[in-house]
């Protein structure tokens, strides 16, 4: 990093050709720091978000479970597992995974590392606060934004640092053509703030009358999937499924019309939480088309993926990272046309207000997003650090745990979900037997907690054992064998 | 109330004018010609088409 | 392919169109709901409510009650929701205009309480539901929360409020009561004044089938 004046950091200079290895070791490098940071605490938030979800779901089951203390009541252990999964892991991952895809994809070594690196801290700090706000009882029950009103400035000026610094690289970049990732990254890093200051303003700081709450709340809430988390996680996928595999993406065209229709369709999904509700009629007819429209853009993505991966599927059995990006890609597609079918008016008024919208939620978050940001990580952190994972066989234990953890979570919760959603709407069963209809799969659902957690275990121990004493050593910038794929352990599962 | 809609209008404007701006350069800086190139951007002479990057680690390494 | 910068600035406006349609549109048209006069008491519709139950709302959401309970009764004919005696009527923006925040809700892990105030008028069946919910209801999954309560001894004359009826396991030892905290009273006021139960024009009653 040269840096002789604050001009010559935010405005482009041109700088000599390099050795394109030599050059994406620099760049690799240069991300270290925030990169790591970004990581490291989003598995920190991770391990404690999912123990916070690990109680709620033996509450539920166990209602007198610490039943006197006032902050480990389910009514805040809820919002606060929801809050410290998005905002403290999923958040941070996708800083961190795009922090890194945007250098590379800039071709520029990371500028301003400091910037990042005092946003991760106040970001982090934000998260505290908000935490203990809700858990001293100071949450505001609005879903995906219960922090308090103290807590959300601090997140918000951490995350418009991220933003302002996306557009300086974006400026530097020393890549002609913008692929494709960088579309979804560089509209991700814009829509966030976008949304999150347009939810703040009108839900805390300048409340809305009633109900047009509930449509901004879901316009939100369904945005910060769609506008946010989805363009990070497909970003990560349209790279690393082509680099993994040394195959250009299939069709690249079906790749932009895939962002522009998300963009398109993705943003007016929201009110189809709230069929039936308090709301014009029209607002809601025009979720439920969106959603419906959203197979273009699932579609095109998923042929797209596939026909890449086509004649390549035993890379599965070589590439971690291929392996966790495949199952999260794969869990986009399902998780996509669920939701479309769960915004069907009919199919809506059984599954509506059941477990089965929380088997959805976790089928997006951890089998899409969750997934493509560990097959990311296993990709980027051994290029941050010079060397490589420390045991092949951990990160088997860690993908069968997750893969089988969430199948289960989300088989479980879909199953009960229904039961419960049948029991809810027919008029001559009781609320009881909707009750004892989900008990079973939610027994279920919190064993499936306890699976997801070993696995989660496992990647950070081997994420500190990469901090602390990274695997063998490599002094080439590029820190695989390209050649050695056929080597005996590369066979086994 | 008011101060709400000020500042939605605000950002509308300041919003969509962005966008705007954003679409007309990609137009004229020709990302929307050529559109199939793009694909190899994210190759080189050293990673080039058809070399995996990426692979279990070797049992000997621990 | 050079129409498509032409395709992308529709797609783009049609992007906008989302944020003017679910947020500017709410914010400048369904934000200003106003009461209506009540023809027959004189009052205005929906009813004026209490300051306890203004209180009982930011107790409803520190507690977080709203992560189990909805607050909507949605148009029959996609529901069953007027048919299982949710509420008479669907439930429309105007009835939620004294709500600092309008618990919609998304999950019916509890039941509804758009209309829990029709349901149970009384003051202390609520307290001892709160304060342990296997006491009303024996199925029951809420959690308690008894630390909306305090357990003291009892000096002189027992307190007005305290709770009756506390059976069992949870009864407080002899010589002593279990009174409600102000933000238990408050909440119990919020959910006395949950009632759907005036008419609005704009939502009909639907005509038994």
């Amino acid at each position: 990093m040269n840096s002789p004046s604050l001009l010559s950091t935010i405005n482009p200079a041109t700088e000599p050709d390099k050795l394109d290895s030599v050059e994406r070791a620099e760049i690799d490098a240069s991300t270290r720091g925030p990169v790591l940071l970004f990581f490291g605490t989003a598995i920190f938030w991770l391990l404690m978000g999912s123990l916070l979800g690990l109680i709620s779901a033996w509450k539920i089951t166990n209602p007198g479970l610490f039943d006197s203390i006032s902050w480990l009541t389910f009514g805040r252990l809820r919002p606060a597992h929801l809050n410290l999964v998005a905002y403290g892991w999923a958040v941070p991952a996708a800083i961190g995974v795009g922090l890194w895809l945007t250098a590379r994809l800039c071709r520029v070594p990371l500028l301003h590392a400091k910037l990042l690196i005092s946003s991760a801290i106040v970001w982090n700090l934000g998260i505290l606060v908000g935490l203990s706000g809700i858990l001293i009882g100071d949450g505001r029950s609005i879903e995906w934004l219960e922090f308090p009103a103290y807590a959300t400035p601090i997140l918000f000026i951490a995350y418009a640092c991220i933003s302002v610094w996306t557009i300086i690289m974006f400026r530097f970049r020393k890549s002609g053509h913008i692929y494709v990732s960088q579309w979804y990254l560089f509209a991700a890093f814009l829509w966030f703030p976008w949304l999150y200051a347009t939810a703040n303003i009108l839900l805390v700081w300048q409340p809305v009358q009633g109900p047009a709450q509930g449509a901004i709340n879901w316009w939100y809430a369904h945005n910060v999937l769609g506008l946010w988390f989805t363009p990070i996680g497909l970003a990560a996928a349209y790279y690393f499924i082509p680099k993994v595999i040394g195959r250009p993406i299939h069709s690249y065209y079906l790749s932009i019309l895939g962002f522009w229709s998300l963009a398109l369709f993705y943003s007016w999904n929201g009110m189809h939480h709230l069929i039936g509700g308090p709301f014009p009629a029209w607002m809601v007819s025009a979720s439920v088309v969106a959603s419906v429209m959203m197979f273009i853009p699932v579609i095109t993505t998923a042929i797209n993926h596939h026909m890449t991966m086509k004649g390549h599927f035993e890379a599965l059995n070589w590439s971690p990272t291929l392996r966790f990006i495949v199952f999260g890609a794969v869990s986009y597609t399902v998780v996509s046309l669920q939701g479309t079918f769960m915004a069907i008016p009919a199919l809506n008024s059984i599954t509506h207000f059941t477990d089965y919208t929380i088997g959805h939620a976790h089928l997006g978050l951890y089998a899409f997003f969750t997934m493509i940001m560990f097959g990311s990580m296993y990709y980027i952190v051994p290029r941050l650090v010079g060397g490589e994972w420390p045991c092949a066989n951990l990160i088997r234990w860690h993908f069968w745990l997750s893969a089988v953890g969430i199948i289960l979570m989300v088989g479980a919760l879909t199953l009960g979900g229904l039961l419960q959603g049948l029991a809810l709407y027919d008029v001559a069963s009781t609320f009881r037997s909707s009750i004892e209809f989900a008990t079973p799969f939610r027994v279920l659902r919190g064993i499936s907690g306890f699976i997801l957690m070993g696995g989660q275990l496992v990647f950070a121990y081997l994420f500190v054992q990469m901090l602390l004493k990274p695997g063998s050593q490599k002094k080439s910038p590029a820190h695989f064998d390209k050649s050695d794929n056929s080597s005996n352990d590369s066979v086994a599962i | 109330m008011t101060a709400g809609i000020i500042l939605l209008v605000f950002g509308f404007v300041i919003l969509s004018g962005s966008a705007l701006l954003a679409i007309c350069w990609a137009a004229k800086s020709g990302q929307f010609s050529n559109i199939t190139e793009g694909a190899a951007s994210i190759f080189d002479q050293d990673e080039p088409v058809g070399v995996p990057t990426d692979r279990f680690p070797v049992k000997n390494s621990q | 392919m050079n129409k498509l910068p032409l395709i992308f600035v529709g797609i783009f406006l049609t992007f906008t169109s989302a944020w003017i349609g679910l947020v500017a549109y709410p914010t400048l048209n369904l934000a200003n709901v106003e009461p209506i006069p009540d023809e027959e008491t004189g009052g205005v519709l929906p009813p004026t409510t209490s300051g306890m139950a203004i209180a009982g709302q930011k107790v409803y959401a520190s507690a977080g009650c709203m992560y189990c309970h909805s607050q909507q009764v949605r148009w029959a004919p996609l529901s069953t929701d007027i048919a299982k005696g949710l509420g008479t009527r669907q439930t429309v923006a105007r009835d939620y205009i004294r709500e600092k925040v309008a618990f919609l809700g998304t999950m019916r892990t509890g039941p509804d309480l758009s209309n829990i105030g029709v349901r149970q008028t009384d003051a202390n069946w609520h307290h001892l539901h709160l304060f342990e919910p296997r006491t009303v209801t024996e199925w029951s999954i809420m959690p308690s929360y008894r630390y909306l309560y305090k357990t003291q001894k009892i000096s002189g004359q027992p307190s007005n409020d305290a709770i009756q009826g506390l059976r069992g396991p949870h009864a407080p030892k002899p010589g002593y009561e279990v009174v409600p905290s102000v933000d238990a009273k408050a909440l119990v006021a919020y959910m006395l004044s949950l009632k759907k139960n005036y008419k609005l024009p704009e939502s009909p009653e639907p005509t038994a089938k």
